[in-house]
C-alpha cells in the first residue's frame, strides 16, 4: 500500500518523496491542485472516500501523514 | 478606534496592566472586555451585528456538537460498514441543512451591508421615490473579516477539525478579539482556543518583542505607505489623458508597495499587540514580492484569506457530490487535461469570490477573474515550463539566478497590471492608463520636474530611498530565515537601542500624520 501511495504522489510531485519537513503545503512543495489530484487517485486506488474534512494541511504535511490518513480511512 | 490613536494606546496600556495584574483565570475576560470596548468605540454604537453573528455561530456550533455526539452513538449500534455509511449520510444531511441556514443568514447580512450601497439607489429609482434608507445603513466595522472567521468556526466544527465551544463568551472573544477584528488575520478556532484559555505570565522579552513589531508596523504604515499614498492618490486623481505612461507606471509600482506596506504594517501592529498578551496570531504575509510565480505570490500575500478560500470554497466544491461527479466525467477527456477541469473550476470560483470580497465594483470582479485565469493557464502549461527553460541559455548557478529574477519580474508584471485595475477609479480610467503605457510612455517624465508635482517633493523621494532600503534589507534577512528581532537582541546594547530609537524617531519625525498624531486610517479596513 505504501509503495502505491508513494507512486501516486511522485506522479504529481517527486519532491514530496524527499521532503523531510512537516508543512509540505505551506512550504510550497505541493499546491492545492496536486492535493486534489492525489486525493482523487487515492480514492480510486483504495476505494475510499476522502471527505473535505480530511483535506487539511495537517494530513498533507509530509508523505508519512498521507500514508497514515489512507491507513486510517481503510480501517474505518 | 484606530491602532494609531491616543485612545488605542490608552486602551492597550490599561488592558495590558489588568491582564497581568488580575488573577490569570480572568485574562480572557479582560481581552473580551477590551475587544468590546475597542469594537463599540470604533463603531460608535452597540455592536448588534457582531452579537447576532456571535449568537448564531455559538448556537450552530452547539447544534453540530450535539448532532456529532448523537451520530457517534448511532454508529455504535451499526453492525456493518454499509449501515454506518447510511447513518453517517443521514446525520451529515441534517447538519448540512442547519449549516446552510446559518450561512444564508450571516452571508446575507454581509452581502446586504456590502451591496446595499449599490442596490438601494437602483431600487429607489425603480420605485420612483427616495426613502432615505441608505443614510441609515452603516456597514459594521470588520464585518467582512468576522463573518468569514465565524463561518470557519462552524465548518471546522462540522468537519470535526475543532470542537464547538460551550461558553458563548469564548465564541464572542474569538470573533471580536480586538487586534484582528477589523482587518484580520483570519484566525482559526483550533489555533486560538488554547491560547485564549491559557494562563499567561508576564514576560519582559515578549512585551519588548510585541512593542518592536508594533513600531515596525507603524514605520511601514506611516513612513512608507502613507507617504507613497500621497503620490499615488494625486496621479490617479487627475485626468488620465494629461499624465504620461511612465508617471502612471511609477505610481502603480508605488501603489504596489503602498498596499503591501499598509496592510502588512497593520498585521505587524496587530500581531505585536497580541504578542504582548502572549497570544500569537497566524502569519499573513511572507515577503510576497520575492515570489517566483503568481501562485506563490498568493501563498505569501494575505495568507489567511487564501487559506480560507482554499479550505472552505475550493476543497468544499471539489470534494462535494457535484465536484466529484464532474471530476469523474472529465477525468479521461481532452487528452488527459480533463482531470484538471474541476481544479480549474474551483480556482475560478475561488478567485471570483476573492474579487467580490475585496470590492463591490466590476473592476474587482475582473481582477478576480484575471487571477483565476492566470492560475488556471499556469496549471495547464506547467508541464511545459521545464522544457522551455531547457531551451533558454540559463545554465549553472549564475543562470539559475537570472532565471529566478526573470520569474520574479514576471510575477511583478502580472501584479502590476492587476493593480492598475483596482486602483483606477473606473474601467475607463484603467483602459486609458493601459493605453498610456503603450502610446505615451515618455520615460523622460521620470527625470523631469513633473515627478515632484504630485504631492511628493524631492526630499520625500530622497527619504524614500534609505527607508525602502531598510525595508528591503529586513525582508531579505527574513527571506534567509533570520528573525531580525532575535538578531538585534544579540547585538551590543548601544547598537540595539540605536536601532530601536532610530525607528521610533523616524516614525515620529518622518511619519505622515493628519491634523494630529491621531489620524491614520488603514486601506484594508474598507474591504
Amino acid at each position: 500500500m505504501q509503495e502505491r501511495i508513494l507512486e501516486i504522489l511522485s506522479e504529481y510531485c517527486e519532491e514530496a518523496l524527499t521532503y523531510n519537513g512537516d508543512s509540505m503545503m505551506e512550504d510550497g512543495i505541493i499546491d492545492s491542485f496536486t492535493v486534489i489530484n492525489v486525493v482523487s487517485d487515492l480514492e480510486d486506488e483504495f476505494d475510499i472516500e476522502i471527505d473535505a474534512k480530511y483535506v487539511i494541511a495537517e494530513n498533507f504535511r509530509n508523505k508519512e501523514a498521507i500514508i497514515a490518513l489512507v491507513q486510517k480511512l481503510l480501517e474505518e | 478606534m484606530q491602532f494609531i490613536s491616543y485612545s488605542f494606546v490608552i486602551l492597550w496600556m490599561i488592558t495590558f496592566a489588568l491582564y497581568y495584574l488580575l488573577p490569570k483565570r480572568m485574562q480572557w475576560y479582560v481581552l473580551l472586555a477590551a475587544s468590546l470596548i475597542f469594537y463599540g468605540v470604533g463603531l460608535g454604537g452597540f455592536p448588534l451585528n457582531l452579537l447576532l453573528t456571535g449568537v448564531t455561530t455559538y448556537g450552530c456550533g452547539i447544534y453540530i456538537k450535539k448532532a456529532l455526539e448523537q451520530e457517534k452513538e448511532a454508529r455504535k449500534q451499526c453492525v456493518d460498514r454499509e449501515q454506518k455509511k447510511t447513518v453517517k449520510a443521514a446525520f451529515q444531511k441534517r447538519r448540512k441543512r442547519v449549516q446552510i441556514l446559518y450561512m444564508a443568514f450571516n452571508l446575507g447580512l454581509l452581502v446586504f451591508y456590502k451591496y446595499a450601497v449599490i442596490a438601494v439607489p437602483v431600487i429607489e429609482t425603480l420605485m420612483g421615490r427616495h426613502a432615505g434608507f441608505l443614510e441609515k445603513v452603516i456597514m459594521p466595522l470588520g464585518i467582512s473579516f468576522y463573518t468569514l472567521t465565524a463561518i470557519s468556526y462552524v465548518v471546522d466544527a462540522g468537519r470535526e477539525n475543532c470542537e464547538a465551544e460551550t461558553d458563548f463568551l469564548k465564541v464572542l472573544l474569538f470573533l471580536a478579539y480586538f487586534p484582528s477584528v477589523t482587518q484580520g488575520p483570519f484566525n482559526r478556532f483550533s489555533q486560538m482556543k488554547e491560547q485564549f484559555a491559557g494562563e499567561h505570565g508576564f514576560s519582559y522579552d515578549r512585551m519588548l518583542r510585541g512593542i518592536q513589531r508594533f513600531v515596525w508596523g507603524a514605520f511601514k504604515k506611516l513612513v512608507i505607505a502613507d507617504r507613497l499614498g500621497i503620490f499615488v492618490d494625486r496621479v490617479y486623481g487627475v485626468e488620465a489623458a494629461s499624465v504620461s505612461g511612465s508617471i502612471y507606471a511609477c505610481a502603480t509600482v508605488l501603489y504596489m508597495l503602498q498596499l503591501y506596506a499598509d496592510f502588512s504594517g497593520y498585521i505587524d501592529m496587530a500581531s505585536g499587540v497580541s504578542e504582548t498578551f502572549g497570544i500569537i496570531l497566524p502569519d499573513n504575509f511572507r515577503r510576497p514580492y520575492f515570489a517566483k510565480s503568481v501562485a506563490e505570490f498568493w501563498r505569501r500575500w494575505h495568507i489567511t484569506l487564501g487559506a480560507w478560500f482554499k479550505d472552505y470554497v475550493m476543497f468544499s466544491f471539489v470534494m462535494s457530490g457535484t465536484g466529484r461527479r464532474l471530476g469523474k466525467a472529465c477525468k479521461n477527456k481532452w487528452n488527459g487535461y480533463g482531470r484538471q477541469a474541476v481544479p480549474i473550476m474551483g480556482t475560478m470560483l475561488v478567485w471570483f469570490f476573492t474579487g467580490i470580497w475585496h470590492g463591490r465594483t466590476v473592476s474587482y470582479m475582473l481582477w478576480g477573474i484575471y487571477y483565476g485565469l492566470i492560475m488556471s493557464v499556469s496549471l495547464v502549461l506547467e508541464p511545459f515550463y521545464e522544457s522551455w527553460k531547457e531551451r533558454l541559455p540559463v545554465k549553472g548557478k549564475h543562470g539559475e539566478r537570472i532565471w529566478t529574477f526573470i520569474r520574479m519580474a514576471r510575477t511583478w508584471l502580472i501584479v502590476f497590471l492587476a493593480d492598475v485595475l483596482i486602483r483606477s477609479g473606473s474601467l475607463a480610467q484603467a483602459g486609458a492608463i493601459y493605453t498610456s503605457f503603450v502610446t505615451r510612455l515618455h520615460i523622460g517624465s521620470l527625470l523631469s520636474s513633473e515627478i515632484t508635482s504630485y504631492g511628493l517633493g524631492r526630499y520625500d523621494f530622497l527619504l524614500l530611498i534609505p527607508v525602502l532600503l531598510i525595508w528591503l534589507a529586513v525582508s531579505a534577512a527574513e527571506e534567509r530565515g533570520l528573525d531580525v528581532r532575535t538578531v538585534l537582541a544579540g547585538r551590543p546594547a548601544v547598537i540595539r537601542w540605536a536601532c530601536y530609537y532610530g525607528i521610533v524617531l523616524m516614525v515620529l519625525i518622518t511619519g505622515i500624520y493628519g491634523g494630529s498624531y491621531d489620524t491614520a486610517v488603514f486601506m484594508y479596513q474598507s474591504f
